[in-house]
């Protein structure tokens, strides 16, 4: 593994959507980037055996998801030419319709940021130690199961 | 010897953090343990984590050894 610092993807809550314009503004003094690719993930009002889903609250094994990601992050820069790279998601109790993920990637031209983005969201979905529990409006829960 | 289990996801809801004492040497006699003193772990897909690094092929424990017990991850 590099000397690289270990960045933390995680934040208190939902990301609000002036933090994701922000994200964006900060790139307009890196005029080399031709392409932006986005995904947020939202939290879906699921309806399930006749309850709805009002939240999810997030919990992680923090330093494992970050060492994980950290792996994560250099293998997308190796595999891709990005300019940039910037993941966050959200921890504690993320409600119906807020954001909970934001991945953000950038290059020169636009494919290596869709596909960068695309396989970020994949394996932030698959190896990283967070789980998901659905709160229903009844304040009982599941626990969610990614697809 | 004694180790340090701390779990997470549904599994938290019936395995709680805490010290156990064992005589198992490795992360496969621990998951035959584990399931034997927590049956609900029987049966449930579930993975370790030694010291903060994933469990992928049998691995040694020693004395005070950390152990995270995960369920199948649903991030995002």
């Amino acid at each position: 593994m590099s000397e690289k610092k270990i960045k933390n993807i995680f934040v208190d809550g939902p990301v609000s959507p002036e933090f994701i314009a922000k994200s964006i503004a900060n790139h307009n003094i890196k005029t080399e980037i031709g392409g932006h690719s986005i995904f947020m993930g939202q939290v879906r009002k699921d309806e399930i055996d006749g309850k709805i889903v009002s939240a999810i609250d997030y919990t992680a094994f923090e330093d494992l998801a970050l060492n994980k990601i950290h792996e994560i992050r250099e293998e997308i820069f190796d595999k891709y030419p990005l300019s940039c790279m910037h993941i966050h998601h959200s921890l504690g109790t993320i409600k119906a319709g807020e954001i909970c993920l934001f991945v953000f990637t950038s290059s020169k031209h636009r494919k290596p940021a869709i596909e960068a983005c695309n396989e970020l969201v994949e394996r932030i979905k698959s190896e990283l130690p967070i789980w998901g529990k659905e709160i229903f409006a009844d304040a009982s829960h599941q626990w969610k199961e990614n697809i | 010897m004694e180790i340090e289990i701390i779990s997470f996801g549904k599994i938290s809801e019936f395995i709680s953090n805490q010290k156990i004492t064992i005589d198992c040497g490795t992360t496969d006699e621990l998951k035959t343990h584990l399931e034997n003193i927590f049956p609900q772990l029987a049966g449930m897909k579930y993975k370790l984590a030694l010291n903060k690094n994933l469990v992928q092929q049998n691995s040694e424990i020693k004395n005070s050894d950390s152990i995270a017990i995960m369920p199948p991850f649903s991030g995002g």
